[in-house]
Order: structure tokens, then sequence, then C-alpha cells
């Protein structure tokens, strides 16, 4: 339970820090920004986390993450063709990129009964480098949207809310919410399966649906976060790991704490961002940034 | 040194070169320009030398006669093969964003002539410097006079704040080094990124709103108007947003300025 | 009661016949081993008899009722399933991975019910492992582990308890207590499908053994009627030579070699 209060205590900080400091005195409008900002970071960082953790759990592999898994990528790809064709990210076609690629690496990983849980990287890998490729040739055939996909393929917080988008966005967020809250009620099933497929089976869990359901859930949900604040890294492979580290196994417990630990790591990283400097820095940068040495730290500890 | 396997290829590009410019300089004055700058297009067109030119990017669209002239890639990335393939005279290249280009042309020794005008005096200069390299002197001093003339610098008692936006997704405006940035100054008002030190910085919503500037240009396709906490801008509240505006005559350093720079005079008075 | 009826089940895998036609009766209370060579199809008919595999044709009844009406919830509420390698990608404490087996009977969010406790407590008990129950599942023996696995199957309250190899990989001292703690659940009424590598661990502990080969089932019947010299060699491809258990009345093997 202490540990509980601890990380609600150090969201709740970074939540304080991520409105309270920045290069510039609060007053109304610059507290409204901030806020939208700190929404965002607890919406994305929160779901990145979680769907790492999901997919953690349900293939067994501590390397399984959004971007292993091609989900991040295919949605980039998805995004960036909608600002080539329609001169603005199409929530649509980052859902429609993000389930492509999930269904062709879902398509060579299974087997009768199962999935082949290597393949499945080995698919994901070969996705995302293939989505890749494709994003740059956008990027070269487009020329003026260059910066706007690359600042989509690291990630920003600081995206312009206005009228035509503002709907949207809470409309989107609503329903990830809705999602996580019905991919949560997995938490039992996650653990059985950690045990191994066969044992899973064994205890009355249909894997091949089971797997089917996770997968493209997740899918989906990597989709909606891109087409919002693009592709940030790093947050969804991390913090599972960090959420084990503290609370153990369990699922019921490291979902719940990678939300909200995905939040605050990404409100810190945000914070640092807008601090380091006067420039937009995609908060996809600084997540790597400090990520890696902490990541280093807790794994020779 | 080179290795020995590059400096055959290069031997060979150079005996071909060798050769070709012997050939072209049996025509005289007939020179093949090819232009990655669509400024200079406009320039050299106006210069009546648009006949000269054998190749421009994608970007460069005015006049309409630039539509019949073959295309070697786009601004960022044009292709060195179909410039080579062009066999030109004179390459000019725009600094700093072509400067990969420029090192490839150099080393195939390939003429180039660097355009990277920062203000109006660098534009004549540039432009007296072309009408040289062509063989057009006296259409290049008549057009620097008519541009003299139409582009008076503007001091008022107080310079107005101006924040230019280039692309809303990040927010793209312009710093110090660009044109624009002393077009603005020459105009009479005063860039509220003036101060970066870089061309095209992204910027944050919060340092905008913080800069509070009293005018605003949009040199994108998107309306600026309904976005969370600009609402108090002095240039949102007095609706000083300029959003129908064409980007070409800002941005591109030629004979069109002249449309724009009267527009910001007027939007700057 | 009948606990398990199978009448003539077929089952592929890749266009390879791996059960062929296989019928079988299994009383209540009774020890079933099931033996024969590699590849012979003894895992497979245990996927099939927890519903993890569903047959091409043919029909399973389990306690009088047919498996292929049932939802693998329901079934897992019946048969307990112990496979043969249980590989702990997360490293849980034994006593969660013994509630783990409480999983068919519960809800999401739900938090577990006196009756999951009592389970979980009851089969610790049984399968002997109290003075594991705190230990991280990674940090104990492969016997000790598989004592868990068999104590996981006994929290599903099962009223058959199905065992692919679980005593392969062992030492003698854990190989001997996993058939001794099999033999006292049988004893109080537990209906037990093992299958076996090891023919004399099988001829000493089943009461009933049955023999697969290419998928048939080849033999079936005592200890006493089936390990026979000619029927082993021919289903072994191996010569082999039977002795007697010297405490116990059974067969025992021995490998021929000059």
């Amino acid at each position: 339970m202490t540990k509980t209060a601890l990380i609600i205590i150090v969201f709740l900080a970074a939540v304080a820090c991520g409105i309270l400091i920045g290069p510039t005195s609060l007053d109304a409008q610059i507290l409204q920004l901030r806020i939208w900002r700190v929404v965002l970071g607890i919406f994305a960082g929160g779901v990145l986390a979680f769907c790492g953790c999901l997919l953690q759990g349900l293939f067994g592999n501590p390397l399984v993450e959004p971007y292993t898994l091609g989900s991040a990528s295919g949605a980039a790809l998805g995004a960036s063709i909608g600002i080539l064709v329609f001169g603005t990210i199409n929530p649509f076609l980052a859902f429609l990129g993000s389930l492509g690629t999930g269904f062709f690496v879902y398509t060579v990983a299974r087997i009768e009964g199962g999935l082949l849980r290597d393949r499945l990287i080995l698919a994901g890998v070969v996705m995302s480098f293939l989505c890749s490729s494709l994003v740059m040739i956008i990027m070269v055939m487009g020329g003026r949207e260059l910066y706007e996909i690359l600042y989509l393929l690291m990630g920003y917080l600081g995206v312009i809310i206005n009228d035509s988008n503002r709907i949207m966005i809470i409309a989107l967020m609503i329903v990830s919410l809705g999602l996580v809250a019905f991919l949560y009620r997995f938490h039992r099933e996650l653990d059985v399966i950690s045990q191994g497929t066969e044992t899973a089976a064994g205890l009355g869990i249909n894997i091949q649906n089971f797997s089917l359901v996770i997968f493209f859930s997740s899918a989906l949900l990597i989709g909606l976060t891109v087409s919002i604040v693009g592709a940030i890294g790093f947050v969804g492979l991390i913090i599972p790991h960090v959420a084990k580290l503290i609370f153990g196994p369990k699922h019921r417990y490291n979902l719940g704490a990678s939300l909200v630990l995905g939040a605050t790591f990404l409100l810190i990283a945000d914070t640092i961002s807008r601090i380091i400097t006067v420039y937009e820095l995609p908060v996809g940068v600084v997540t790597s940034l400090v990520g890696v040495p902490f990541f280093i730290y807790l794994y020779k500890k | 040194m080179l290795p020995s396997r590059h400096s055959i290829i290069f031997a060979a590009v150079l005996l071909v070169f060798a050769f070709l410019t012997c050939a072209q300089e049996k025509k005289g004055n007939d020179y093949r320009v090819v232009s990655l700058s669509p400024a200079m297009t406009e320039i050299l067109f106006s210069l009546g030398a648009g006949s000269k030119l054998v190749g421009v990017t994608t970007f460069c669209d005015f006049p309409a006669e630039t539509k019949k002239i073959a295309k070697v890639g786009d601004f960022s990335n044009p292709s060195v093969e179909r410039i080579v393939g062009l066999k030109p005279d004179l390459v000019i290249v725009n600094l700093p964003e072509q400067g990969r280009i420029k090192r490839e042309l150099d080393k195939l020794n390939i003429r180039t002539f660097v355009s990277s005008p920062a203000s109006l005096a660098e534009m004549y200069e540039e432009i007296s410097e072309l009408g040289a390299a062509i063989a057009v002197q006296s259409a290049a001093d008549s057009l620097i006079s008519y541009m003299k003339s139409n582009l008076k610098p503007v001091v008022p008692a107080k310079r107005k704040k101006v924040y230019i936006e280039i692309s809303p997704r990040p927010l793209v405006t312009v710093g110090s080094t660009t044109f624009l940035n002393s077009l603005i100054h020459d105009a009479g008002g005063t860039n509220i990124f003036g101060d970066l030190n870089r061309a095209y910085p992204v910027v944050t919503q919060e340092s905008v709103i913080a800069r509070d500037p009293e005018i605003i240009l949009v040199l994108h396709p998107e309306r600026i108007t309904g976005r969370t906490g600009w609402q108090n801008i002095e240039a949102m509240q007095n609706n000083l947003v300029y959003d129908d505006l064409d980007p070409d005559h800002f941005m591109r350093p030629g004979p069109r300025l002249i449309q724009g720079f009267n527009k910001l005079c007027e939007i700057l008075k | 009661m009948i606990a398990l009826q199978i009448k003539d089940v077929n089952f592929s895998y890749d266009a390879a016949r791996i059960i062929d036609g296989v019928s079988l009766s299994l009383k209540q209370g009774e020890f079933l081993g099931i033996i024969g060579p590699n590849g012979a199809g003894k895992s497979t008919l245990l996927r099939l008899i927890c519903g993890i595999c569903k047959p091409a044709d043919g029909e399973i009844m389990l306690f009088e009722k047919p498996l292929a009406g049932q939802n693998q919830k329901e079934i897992a509420r019946q048969v307990g399933f112990v496979p043969q390698e249980t590989h702990f990608t997360l490293n849980f404490t034994v006593e969660d991975v013994v509630m783990m087996g409480r999983y068919p009977y519960q809800q999401p969010f739900m938090r577990e019910k006196r009756e999951d406790i009592d389970a979980q407590e009851n089969a610790i008990t049984a399968a002997n492992i109290e003075q594991l129950r705190k230990r991280p599942v990674n940090s104990l023996s492969s016997g000790e582990r598989q004592r868990v696995v068999i104590a996981r199957a006994l929290a599903q309250v099962p009223r058959l308890l199905v065992l692919d190899e679980p005593t392969s990989h062992l030492d003698l001292h854990h190989q001997h207590s996993i058939m001794e703690l099999l033999k006292r659940l049988n004893a109080d009424g537990l209906t037990v499908v093992v299958v076996h590598h090891d023919l004399n661990l099988a001829s000493l502990y089943c009461r009933r053994l049955l023999l697969m080969h290419s998928g048939k089932i080849e033999a079936t019947g005592t200890p006493n009627e089936l390990i026979k010299k000619e029927i082993l060699s021919k289903v072994y491809g191996t010569a082999v030579r039977i002795v007697r258990h010297p405490d116990k009345d059974v067969p025992q093997i021995f490998l021929h070699t000059d």
C-alpha cells in the first residue's frame, strides 16, 4: 500500500511540475495550454506503457512493445499517408496502419492453437523496417511535410488544440480509456499465460481468441495514441519493467502501475524537454535520453 | 589523395566535361543553366534569360513557362544525376539547404552559383553577380534599380511585433538568418523570434503566447482561429491575423517580393 | 460412474494422423498409465481429454457429459492438467501459482473468495509444499516446482487429474515423492491419468496401463498383462528382459545387452 501511495505522490508531483514549470510565467492562457499538455502526457504515457505491459504479458517476452510488434510504425505510416494525402493526420488511417501491420505480424506468427512468439517479434521488427522505409519515401516525396512527419515519428505533446480537433481528441481519449478499462479485466488471464500457453489452455483460456482480442485492441489503442501525439518510443518498453520491479509479477497491480508510471515518466520527460530549450523538442527524444540511463541503472542494481 | 578507383572515374568524368565545355564554348554566350532555387528561377525570367534554363526543381512554379522545363527533383532532393545529364554550364544552388548537392557538383567540377540572400542588399548583390555570370549584366542592373525603387525600407517610430507561422504541426516560424526576418524589419516590423539564430526553428505555443505578437502572418493554408490558450494574444484580440497571404510573395527573394513587401507595409502601418 | 469415455476419436495435425480411432473407457477412481514410444500420440490424447485440442471426429464424454458442448473453463473445473514442462516467465510466489488453479472459478476484478483460499490451502497441504509457499517459483528445484504445478492442478478441485510425464528430468527422490503423492491422491478418490516414459514406474504405480503405438491403442490391461517381452519388443523394437519387482509383485523391465 505504501508503494501505491508513493507512486501516486510521484505522479501528482509530476503533474504539478508539468503545470508549474516552464519557460514563461503562468497566467490563465499558459495554464490552459499546460493543462492540455499534461492531459495529453498522462494519456499517451499511460496508454503506451499499459499496452507495453499487456503485450509483454501476452507474449511472455520482455522485448515486446508497441515498436517491436510493428504497431507503432504501422500507425506512423498510416498517419504519414494521411499527412501526404489530406494535409493532416487522419486518425482512421493511423488505426488502419496499426491494425494492418498487426494483422500481418499475427498471420506470420500464427500456428495451430497459438502464436510462435519468436516469429512474432521477428515479423514485428521486419514490419517496422518496412514501414520506416515507406515513411522515408513519403518524406522524400512530400518535401514540405518533412517536419510534420519527423515530429510525428518522434512524438510531441505541444499539439495545437483548436476548434476543429478539440472534440475529436477528447472523443479519442474517451474511447481509449474505455479500451483500457476493457483490457484491464484480463489481468488474471495474463498472469495465467505467463506459465505457458499449454497451462493456460488447461486452465480454461482460449489462447487463440484471447491473443486476438489483446493483440488487436492494443494495436487499436496504439493507433489512437499515435494519431494524437505521434509515435513516442521507449515508454512502452521500459515502464512495464519498472512496474514489475516495484509491484511484482501480478498483472492486477503492474497493469495499473504501468498506467500511472507511464504517465509520470512522460510528464517528467516533457517538463525536461520544455525547460532545456526554447524550441519544441520532440518528447520522444527526451524519453530515450532519460530512459536509457535509468534503465541501465535499474538493471545493474 | 583519392583512392585509385575513384581517381580513374574522376579522370574519366573530367575528360568528358573538358570535351563538353570545348564543344559549348564554340556556341559563344549560349549558357545552359539549371536553377535549384525557385526565387532565382523567377529572377532569370525577369532578366529575360528564361530560355537559358534547361532544368529546374518541381518547386519552381512561376512563371508559367517553368512548366515546360525539365525537372531535376524537388527543392530538398534534386537528383545530381539528372542535373549532370542536362550538361549545364552553371547550376544555381540555395545554401544552406542544398549544401550536399553543391559539394557533389563541386566534385564533378560543375560550376555553381550560390544563392543565400539574408537581406535585400544581399539579394541585389546576387542579381548583379548572376547577371555578370551569364552575360545579362544590363538587364540585371535595370531589374535591381526597378526593385530598389519599389522596395524602400520603412523606419517607423515604433516597430510592431510580428509572428510568422510557416507550419502548424509542429509550429515552425522564421529565425534571424532568413530573408523574411530582414524583410519584416525593412517593412517596419520586428520578428518576435528574430533572436533565435536559426532559419526555421520549431517553437512552443507557450513561447508564442509569452512573446505576445501584435500581428500574425500565417504562411500555410490552415486557419489559426479557435486555438486553446491563444485567445488573449494581442493579434488575436485585435483580429490582426493575416491568413490569406501568398507565401511565395514573402519567401522568395525575387521580383514578386514587391507585392509581398507592399502588403507587409500596409499591414504594419 | 464413468469418468471418461472416448469413442472412435481421430485427430490430425498438418495432414498427419496423430490419433487414429482411439476408444477408451475409464471408471472413477482408476489410476491409468499411458505408455508407448515417442510420437505414439500420448500427449495429444491428454490434450484431447483436457479440451485443449478438439477431435476431428469421434466423441469424448467427461463424467457422462459430452466434452464438445462445454467451454474451456467448465472443463477446467473438472480436469486438472499438469503439462510436461512449465516455464515461468514471471517470477510468482508458490502461493500465487497455486492460486492460479482457481482461475476457472474466478471473475475479473473480484478478490479471492473464501472457497478459493480454502482450495489453495488444501492443495498446498496435499502437495506438501507448506514450507515453500512464500518462495519465488524460479528459486525452486525442478522437483519442488513439479509439486507446485501439481498443487496448482489440485486447486482446480478436479475430479480427474491428467499429467504428462510428471517425473521426467527428476532425480530418484523426487520421482518417488511425486509418484507417492499421486498414489495418495488416488487413494483419496481422485481419478488419475498419467503419461509415462518410465515403464518401471508405470508398472509399479498404475493399476491399469494403456499402450499406444502410432496413434492407436495397441493393448490395455494390468501391468501383469501388458508388460510382456513379446508385446514391448514389438512396439519399441528393442529386446527387453522382464523380472519381478522384489517388494511388489509387478513386472520390471531391463534392457538387453551383451
